[in-house]
């Protein structure tokens, strides 16, 4: 940028000379400064000026830096929706169930768009974006080598398609041509990660039956996870990766670990097994990754804990011998198999972790995940030691994490489950600290884990911290980060009755109602029997009345939903309260039609409540339901209504007559 | 039914095509027999608006009340509006209300208008972000040169400004073509220019000089990238001044109607005043030539040579009318 510049400066500078003698009488009294008319930006120390001029360096930053600062000024909305739906109420998520739907649905959009573009790549031709962006432009997806020879088995094998590889591998060896010994070793890799069928695409989805699952894969089900064990692949006996090893002439340790690592993920454990020792017979090396799948498989092929412990220190002396350098991973599968190990578990699992440091491999949020689970036992209550969990928070104060291990995830979740078990608020907080550092919400997982934790933190405060409190978390993390389940809302019942804040109770509903959890009954009946409790001042009466008369309409609404006595009484006990003395009596014929019975109580109050506001007729058609009923309280309340009211003549024979119907009977 | 009407609708269609003449009329009544039978067929078919329908059908979804329910006070606007979007009416909790008014009512309010979205807003520069966005851009300034603590010491040290613009926009393309522009601004009593020089350089430049603030202002915008558009211009500063300083041959050519102010020599009203003042002096008091520059040195004369020069170059106003009226008055005694 100067260099320009001086050269323009050079030229006036050149021409300065000459020009000084045209120019000084029409210019002397302007003084030196317009002899040379443009300078140099910054290098010449004028003579009128007292300082010199300093520019300093241009500074230089990456193309996105300054966005990147400026989006550090921003931080996240507690109202707003998730950022990938539309900016409406209407239109996003109001339960998880429709937020696992919308956002589902927005998936399979894009892979329905993507699918079109792929598959008609002649319409999607003209690139729109500068700079060019390769991921939006139609990828190849279809065949294009038909001829028998190792480019289509090349192709094949990064299009993924597994049958058509395999096949073309058999007619190649078939026609008598050699594959190279780099690509059978990917066609290998590849059958064993795709267990030998093709990966799911958006056409028909080739869903394995769970039924053939062997027994290993039943015993190593997860507890409590969903669909995704329906396509748990199991490693059938003589499939073609196995076929295809078997045939190839010589083998070297990359085509044994493609074997043992698919056999290990597909679930046959104990061929994997087998297939190691032909390894070592052979005189051959595995690499880390095979030892890493070995280790995770070890409890599955051994019941006892001091048997499992042998073999995984018997293969981790082999991996010493053979010179291969563990890493996180290959520390992280001996803490997981040692939870596996029971109550040898605490004393080895520190000595795991003193290696690592020995070796230099930074813990990963996973490492941390296995300690916890050792030491702290789930569902064991007492008091448990929390030193150990203080400790690691401690250490990890700040931190900000990524993802080296997909079990990374589950973290979160164990610690706050630790923090809810043993009550400790504090450790709660210092969890969650964690979790706002940088970019370690990341690390929460699915939106299932997500709500797991969010749960499980949101039970915490209800079950420790004071109501404010409560309800501000609540405003910050529901519904944009959380959907509660019925148990969540009544944790947050609980919390309301225990710090006396019942007059927000109807805003609650509102929630309830919102969140999809209005058809839980046990819920709603525990709402009612909240608001119905105690009395309350008269605006707080009003609105309980109204939530009430809410509930109704949703129980009306809803055949699924049945009346039970309680909730009926609660209902027409905060209707009477407010003096809506309409509504309570519709309520006392839904009784009739639900076919339930009204406690005494409740009808001395109706009575009361016809009293204060002056309905005689009420009385008596109370009076009338309750013999209908053949409560033994019907005497008692004809006595009352007699007594109190302002009847007609009418009215009091019809009284009297109930006054003495059982009498009648008892004779 | 529904079915068997669209069949006879299908049907009917079919048999007409070959007619060109009374096609439309007859689809047209196919058209509105196919509607006719629609509507009888009952509510099977047709989804009910307004009520709930049996037992089993899926309840109506509420609306759901706008989020702006839930903002505390003293929530972070600069959270909700990070960046330039469009008004969102559940998201901004002002009541505003835009439009054309209802007949005698009020302006539409802010829920569903189309008026609000149409317009730019600015929710997302508030004073409170524009400060954060300071604050997070300072580090990648440099600090200001102690020396240059005036504006005056600013434009004498670096006379030529070089203005350009950057833009930022989230499509698909990253590039701008109105950030090829570049604007250089330079005044022009910086430049060693003599009369003819300076007169010969605002008529090469035209209307790009502002006289009132002697500011010369080149923009180009002809080249695809910036680079080259600083350099050209760059250049036509440079070629211009030089250019200015050249004297053609043709320039001799000048007449008086290419002359940018107005001379009183040599020129009809010197020679009118003149003629008028010899007339009036009638006695003869030498020869033609002498007696005029005896009269032109007249301070009487000078005076008017002022005012007339002054009402052709400033144009007409009241005090140089006064001031031609008293030179005037002047020269003839009046």
């Amino acid at each position: 940028m100067a260099a320009p510049c001086r050269h323009v400066g050079h030229h006036i500078k050149r021409n300065g000379r000459f020009l000084r003698i045209n120019l000084d009488q029409l210019f002397a009294s302007r003084g030196l400064r317009w002899t040379s008319a443009l300078q140099q930006q910054g290098e010449e120390v004028h003579e009128e000026s007292k300082e010199p001029i300093v520019i300093p360096r241009k500074k230089s930053w990456s193309s996105e830096a300054v966005l990147e600062a400026l989006a550090s000024t921003v931080h996240r909305d507690p109202t707003a929706y998730p950022y990938q739906f539309q900016d409406d109420p209407y239109l996003s998520p109001r339960t998880s169930s429709e937020f696992k739907l919308f956002s589902l649905s927005q998936e399979s959009g894009r892979a329905a768009a993507k699918y079109f573009v792929s598959n008609n790549p002649k319409f999607f031709t003209k690139d729109f974006a500068e700079p060019h962006i390769p991921c939006l432009m139609p990828e190849s997806v279809t065949l294009r080598l038909e001829e028998v020879s190792e480019e289509a088995l090349k192709e094949r094998i990064t299009l993924r398609k597994v049958s058509a590889a395999v096949e073309m591998y058999d007619q190649l060896l078939q026609a008598g041509t050699s594959v190279s010994m780099e690509t059978t070793q990917e066609l290998l890799d590849l059958i064993c990660l795709y267990c030998d069928k093709n990966p799911v695409q958006e056409g028909a989805p080739e869903v394995e039956d769970a039924e053939e699952a062997g027994e290993e894969t039943k015993r190593r089900k997860p507890k409590g996870r969903r669909a995704a064990d329906h396509l748990r692949t199991s490693w059938k006996e003589n499939n073609n990766a196995e076929r295809i090893f078997n045939l190839l002439p010589e083998k070297d340790s990359r085509c044994y670990s493609a074997l043992i690592r698919g056999m290990v993920k597909h679930g046959a454990y104990s061929k994997a097994f087998s297939l190691y020792t032909d390894l070592l017979n052979n005189r051959l090396s595995a690499d880390v990754h095979t030892f890493n799948a070995l280790i995770s498989a070890v409890p599955d092929v051994r019941d006892k804990f001091n048997e499992r412990w042998d073999l995984i220190t018997e293969l981790l002396n082999q991996m010493n011998e053979q010179k291969v350098r563990p890493n996180l991973l290959t520390f992280n599968s001996v803490l997981k198999a040692l939870r596996r190990c029971g109550f040898l578990a605490k004393t080895y699992a520190p000595q795991t972790l003193n290696e690592m440091k020995a070796l230099g491999i930074a813990p990963s949020l996973a490492t941390y995940d296995h300690i916890l689970a050792v030491f702290y036992k789930s569902g064991s209550s007492g008091p448990n030691n929390t030193d150990i969990i203080q400790d690691m928070l401690t250490e990890l104060e700040g931190t900000s994490f990524t993802c080296r291990d997909p079990h990374d995830v589950y973290f979160f979740s164990s610690a706050m489950r630790i923090c809810l078990d043993s009550k400790d608020l504090e450790l709660g907080y210092k969890v969650h600290s964690l979790v706002e550092v940088g970019d370690n919400w990341r690390l929460l997982g699915d939106s299932y884990q997500q709500s797991v934790y969010y749960g499980r933190f949101f039970s915490l405060l209800c079950m420790m911290e004071h109501i404010d409190v409560v309800l501000k978390w609540y405003s910050r993390i529901i519904p944009s980060l959380y959907y509660p389940n019925p148990q969540g809302m009544r944790d947050l019942l609980q919390a309301l009755d225990t710090d006396g804040r019942l007059d927000l109770l109807p805003t609650i509903w509102k929630d309830i109602k919102t969140l999809g959890h209005d058809n839980k009954v046990d819920l709603v009946e525990e709402l009612l029997s909240l608001m119905a409790r105690e009395e309350h001042s008269p605006e707080v009466q009003e609105s309980f009345a109204a939530c009430a008369l809410d509930v109704k309409s949703v129980f009306d609404g809803r055949s699924s939903m049945e009346w039970s006595t309680s909730s009926l009484s609660h209902v027409t006990t905060l209707l009477l309260r407010a003096n809506k003395l309409q509504q309570a009596w519709d309520m006392l014929l839904l009784f009739k039609a639900k076919n339930r019975v009204p406690s005494e109580v409740l009808l001395n109050n109706f009575l009361s409540v016809c009293q204060s506001s002056g309905a005689p007729k009420r009385a008596v058609e109370l009076v009338q339901l309750a013999a209908a009923f053949c409560l033994p309280a019907t005497p008692v309340l004809a006595k009352t209504a007699l007594a109190e009211f302002q009847l007609t003549d009418e009215q009091r024979s019809i009284l009297s007559e109930f006054e003495a119907a059982p009498e009648k009977e008892t004779e | 039914m529904a079915s068997l009407t669209r069949n006879v609708f299908l049907f009917l269609g079919r048999t007409n095509v070959s007619g060109l003449g009374i096609k439309e009329i007859t689809n047209r009544v196919t058209y509105a027999t196919a509607l006719f039978a629609n509507s009888t067929s009952g509510n099977k078919g047709l989804p009910d608006r307004g009520g709930r329908g049996s037992v089993g059908r899926r309840p109506r979804r509420e609306p759901g009340e706008p989020r702006t329910e839930k903002m505390p006070l003293d929530q972070d606007w600069t959270s909700v509006y990070p960046s330039a979007t469009s008004f969102k009416s559940n998201a901004v909790p002002l009541p505003v209300r835009m439009g054309y008014p209802v007949k005698r009512g009020v302006p539409p309010e802010k829920k569903g208008n189309l008026e609000l979205l149409k317009i730019p807003n600015f929710l997302h520069l508030t004073p409170a972000a524009i400060k954060k966005h300071c604050e997070a851009l300072k580090p990648f300034c440099t600090e200001w040169p102690s020396a240059l603590d005036t504006d005056a010491k600013c434009d004498e040290h670096f006379p030529i400004k070089v203005e350009s613009t950057d833009y930022v926009c989230a499509g698909p393309s990253v590039r701008n073509p109105s950030a090829r522009i570049v604007h250089l601004k330079v005044k022009l009593s910086r430049f060693n220019l003599d009369d003819h020089a300076r007169k010969k350089m605002l008529k090469l430049v035209g209307e790009r000089y502002c006289k009132d603030s002697d500011i010369l202002s080149i923009t180009t915008d002809s080249c695809p990238l910036r680079q080259q558009n600083y350099e050209y211009a760059k250049y036509l500063l440079t070629v211009l001044y030089h250019e200015s300083w050249k004297i053609e041959a043709w320039e001799a050519e000048k007449t008086a109607a290419d002359m940018e102010e107005y001379s009183w020599e040599d020129s009809l009203s010197q020679k009118n005043m003149l003629d008028t003042l010899l007339r009036m002096k009638v006695a003869g008091e030498g020869e033609d030539a002498e007696v005029r520059k005896q009269l032109l040195e007249r301070e009487d004369v000078q005076d008017y040579k002022d005012s007339v020069v002054r009402l052709k170059n400033e144009g007409a106003s009241e005090s140089s009318m006064l001031q031609y009226k008293e030179a005037v008055r002047k020269v003839f005694n009046v």
